[in-house]
């Protein structure tokens, strides 16, 4: 993989924002002395414990580019966000800027309540530094984009939280900004004023507005972003094209997902004890069900396009003729798919008295990354063996964000012109070949 | 596609170590002055009349107090006439007002910026200033009240013409200690409360309700009237008074001590929002 901890410098002419070694510290105070008395009496010398929210973080944001940051809670991205919009000084190390920027971090903070809409438009878009004339020209057009209608001369106290956002957002894009820093926006708002939202960033993006943006939603950032950085800590961790950042990040966030597991009182497979109460006369039981990741076996998480094996542990009381069958049920209780041996053609099994193992195998798990249960039943012309209903867990994570809406992935492929059109899950099928 | 319009410039430092000057901010001052004054009485009925009953109301029971009950003699009017106490405390209840308000409005105003000033970043003296000259507006209103009844009292002289010198010089004392007020008080919050009892002592330290010469020249082998006369809160409230009142233009060293006394002033709250004012981003 091509991600690595440091940047290649970019042609001087193309950058917009360029970051050097960047750090920034705070303070901790153990017990901060904000009262006068404290201070006096007590002296100045209160314990500091220094924490560096960044540290060496070099990268270079190329004109015209959107540029994502990714990481966990307490990463440091809001910290390099607030650093890149001017509101914090940087503790060490440089970071310059080509052109006017425009910062939106929570939209709609510096709204008046008292004041009417329009007013806080003056307010918001002088501090964003336009002059009354300039306010004058766009406001119709921040009003407009808004959908806030009569509202407009309104105080702002009474507005939805929806209406608040979207007059916040007006603001800050029309100012017309060379570069461009968002915070999180985009997963407020309606879906009407999302896509125009999006819409909007697109044309900001074809007039060669420089956009940097922090979103913990990795499609979001695959989708918008060219580049990105990957911040752990403080620490760069990946940089480099967005694609290939967010696939790191993802193996990690699963690598740790997988690290704690164990950590947890409960049997470590997926499976096991069925969770809810079963039916079924019970002639022949589920004794266990295991899902077999295509890796290592039991593993918990099961990866999505991975080969993946269900097997059923049983024991029959008696011999008996029997069917088994199974259901994925999404977490939104919508049953994605179930196989069952009599619709494979195979017909009703015989078994005999004893334990056995019965396994239903895929090449390719086509399921999307999210919580699935699994139910299990052995039925037979309608009589109930054994049923146990959503009774195991199934989770399912990606290595690589997916690039497509539902919950499942055809195993189709796409031609133009008769060429076979290479798509991202081959690109992802080589990282994993590759690691 | 449209035009590309953006132009590679130079490249600058997202934040210079400077806060720029409050000319180049002007019209961010000028905003949050209108902010302040729309905010100030909005949502009451009577709105910007408010702005007038208040000091009337202080004037009457100050009046009511001092010259019914303790029978303060007020100097002279500058044309000759016997005093009237009631107006020559409005002089001076009016200066004191604009310095008094401007440090309060100056602290809660820096305050109620602070969730925009953690989102983007502007000179955080812009707010103070911006809330100073509200304040200066609303007293402004008062001293035309104040210049209305002199002059039915016939006190009108060419002095008047020295009170917009005397009023610049005081709006930059005032809005340089409000300012040097307003970012401590973001480090120290208790700064506020101390601020409040502080003014009230100070305000009984100045001749507003009584002439100067009320005080002993000596107390306790203290030169008492001597110091009170120092302090430069005195010096603008005496100076406004001289102009106003007793219709004289004030000595040339009152003037210089007003100057030198702003100067500094003013010189230390640029030291103290290059200091101080840059960061409060992380402290608000």
């Amino acid at each position: 993989m091509k991600v690595t901890g440091t940047t290649e410098p970019l042609e001087p002419k193309d950058v917009a924002i360029s970051v050097r070694d960047l750090g920034k510290m705070f303070q901790l105070a153990r017990d901060k002395r904000t009262s006068l008395k404290e201070r006096l009496v007590r002296g100045r010398s209160a314990k500091h414990d220094d924490f560096w929210a960044l540290r060496g973080v070099s990268f270079d944001v190329e004109r015209g580019t959107t540029f994502g940051l990714i990481g966990h809670n307490g990463s440091g991205k809001s910290t390099l966000l607030k650093i890149l919009a001017g509101v914090y000084r940087q503790t060490e190390g440089s970071i310059v800027a080509d052109g006017r920027v425009s910062a939106l971090l929570e939209l709609g903070a510096g709204f008046h309540g008292d004041l009417t809409g329009r007013e806080n438009i003056y307010l918001n878009a002088s501090i964003l530094g336009l002059s009354r004339r300039q306010i004058d020209e766009k406001i119709d057009e921040i009003i407009d984009f808004s959908g806030i209608g009569d509202f407009i001369d309104v105080p702002v106290k009474v507005y939805s939280s929806g209406m608040y956002v979207r007059l916040g957002f007006s603001i800050a894009v029309t100012v017309d900004p060379e570069i461009l820093i968002v915070d999180e926006i985009i997963a407020v708002g309606d879906e009407e004023f999302q896509r125009k939202c999006f819409d909007h960033l697109y044309k900001l993006r074809q007039r060669g507005t420089t956009i940097v943006l922090v979103t913990h939603s990795l499609s979001l950032a695959a989708e918008l972003c060219d580049q990105a950085i990957w911040l752990d800590h403080g620490v760069v961790k990946g940089i480099g094209d967005v694609r290939d950042v967010v696939d790191a990040y993802l193996g990690d966030v699963n690598a740790n997902e997988l690290a704690r597991k164990p950590l947890e009182p409960e049997p470590l497979e997926v499976t096991g004890v069925p969770k809810s109460p079963r039916r079924g006369s019970g002639e022949v039981r589920v004794d266990e069900l295991r899902i077999l990741a295509g890796r290592a076996e039991s593993d918990e998480l099961v990866l999505a396009d991975a080969p993946c094996t269900v097997r059923i542990e049983y024991t029959a009381k008696a011999d008996v003729l029997a069917e088994f069958g199974l259901a994925f049920i999404h977490e939104s209780g919508v049953t994605v798919a179930g196989p069952n041996t009599t619709a494979g053609k195979f017909g009703l099994i015989q078994l005999d008295a004893g334990s056995g193992v019965i396994e239903y195998h895929l090449d390719s798990l086509p399921l999307h990354p999210g919580q699935y249960t699994i139910s299990a039943a052995i039925v037979a012309h309608g009589h109930i063996y054994d049923y146990l209903d959503r009774a195991f867990d199934l989770l399912v994570r990606a290595e690589s964000t997916v690039q497509e809406p539902g919950m499942v992935t055809f195993a189709g492929t796409w031609r133009h012109n008769g060429v076979v059109v290479k798509t991202a899950l081959d690109h992802g099928a080589d990282v994993n070949a590759d690691s | 596609m449209d035009e590309i319009h953006v132009k590679a410039g130079r490249p600058s430092p997202v934040r210079s170590d400077h806060p720029g000057d409050p000319w180049s901010y002007r019209n961010l001052i000028w905003t949050f002055a209108q902010r302040e004054m729309k905010a100030r009485f909005k949502g009451t009925a009577l709105g910007w009349v408010w702005s007038l009953v208040i000091p009337i109301a202080t004037l009457v029971i100050y009046s009511l107090v001092f010259s019914f009950i303790m029978r303060m003699s007020p100097p002279d009017f500058g044309n000759g006439k016997a005093g009237i106490y009631f107006v020559w405390l409005f002089c001076g209840l009016t200066a004191w007002s604009f310095f008094a308000n401007s440090v309060n409005a100056g602290m809660s105003g820096l305050l109620g910026v602070g969730a925009l000033l953690k989102k983007i970043y502007f000179p955080a003296y812009t707010p103070v200033v911006g809330t100073t000259i509200a304040t200066g507006i609303q007293s402004s209103i008062e001293l035309g009240v104040l210049v209305a009844l002199l002059a039915t009292f016939g006190n009108v002289g060419w002095t008047y013409l020295l009170v917009p010198v005397w009023a610049a010089i005081f709006f930059v004392f005032c809005t340089s200690i409000a300012t040097i007020v307003s970012m401590y008080n973001v480090y120290f919050r208790d700064l506020a409360h101390i601020i409040g009892v502080g003014l009230q002592m100070l305000f009984y330290l100045t001749p507003i309700i009584y002439p100067v010469t009320f005080i002993p020249e000596h107390a306790r082998g203290l030169p008492l009237r001597r110091l009170v006369e120092l302090s430069p809160f005195s010096q603008f409230i005496e100076l406004f008074r001289d102009l106003i009142y007793g219709l004289t233009p004030g000595g040339w060293k009152q003037w210089l001590y007003v100057l030198v006394i702003t100067g500094i002033v003013a010189s230390l709250a640029v030291v103290v929002v290059r200091r101080r004012g840059q960061d409060l981003g992380e402290e608000l």
